[in-house]
């Protein structure tokens, strides 16, 4: 079993379309580059949000979150919104450290985010 | 500051002393690629020393950055070494690559930084963690108390002071 799995939807809300990112396993050195690829894909596709849920992620490493870093100030730079949804403790706690929640939004759970 | 002191030469501080050796029942693992492997034996072996989940994570995510630079930054295996000692359990990482910051992870990156956050989260989780580098390799040891029963997560020491809790002292 792969390490790290991915899927991608993309969804309406009250808020607007919004592109949902959802995140499994663990996300570190190992695999943050087909990470970056994902990512790089769909901010390519520049959509005016994307969420990344992350209730199913059990870890993620400093790598991964760089490449989320550079996802979110490409998503700035077209004036998209890039937020991460109901991390689990550990992964909660590691964003709070390197003050990526002040970088970005995290929400509770995907449905607050894409309400937005 | 007198003119005599700042006319000193800056001179570089005297290398820190050799790392005692690991305990006697001391586990031993030697990675490249699998991490997951990494995470899995520091997990197993903090729950089994009876740190909280928190602080287990807190553990867990240290090792991992730090072996994650063997990978990044070597050709060559690492090894993880955890042990036991007096109120406290040790993991160390060894590996090729060479550290020529001293304060390597000391200094917050920048709010944006896409980079250096591995080693600063090393620093903010563990209770104290000795860097000793030179052109033949690195070795880095990451301390965590571990928690008096009856003790909960508030009223355990700050963090970034290590406190032994010895019999024979």
């Amino acid at each position: 079993m792969d390490l790290l799995t991915t899927s991608v939807a993309t969804g309406d809300s009250d808020g607007g379309p919004y592109t949902l990112v959802v995140l499994a396993g663990e996300a570190d050195v190992t695999n943050s580059g087909a990470l970056r690829e994902l990512l790089d894909a769909e901010v390519g596709k520049e959509p005016r949000t994307l969420v990344i849920d992350l209730s199913e992620l059990r870890f993620m490493d400093s790598s991964a979150l760089h490449v989320v870093l550079r996802a979110n100030r490409t998503m700035d730079r077209q004036g998209g919104v890039l937020a991460l949804a109901s991390p689990r403790d550990p992964v909660a706690k590691m964003l709070r450290l390197t003050a990526a929640d002040q970088l970005l939004p995290v929400y509770a759970t995907v449905a607050e985010a894409t309400a937005e | 500051m007198t003119g005599q002191e700042h006319a000193a030469p800056l001179r570089t501080p005297p290398a820190p002393p050799p790392l005692p050796p690991p305990g006697d029942d001391a586990t031993c693992h030697t990675y490249r690629t699998d991490l997951a492997k990494v995470r899995a034996l520091v997990l197993q072996q903090a729950r089994v020393a009876g740190l909280g989940e928190g602080r287990a994570n807190d553990l867990v995510l240290a090792v991992s950055e730090v072996a994650a630079n063997t990978l990044r930054h070597t050709r060559s295996a690492g090894t993880l070494t955890i042990w036991r000692e007096a109120g406290e359990l040790v993991c160390e990482v060894q590996d090729e690559g060479t550290i020529a910051d001293p304060l390597a992870g000391q200094r917050r990156p920048g709010p944006d930084a896409t980079g250096g956050h591995g080693l600063w989260l090393v620093n903010q989780v563990c209770d104290l963690v000795e860097l000793r580098s030179d052109e033949t390799g690195t070795t880095i040891r990451m301390h965590m108390a571990v928690e008096l029963p009856g003790l909960d997560d508030g009223q355990r020491p700050a963090a970034g002071r290590l406190v032994r809790i010895s019999a024979s002292a």
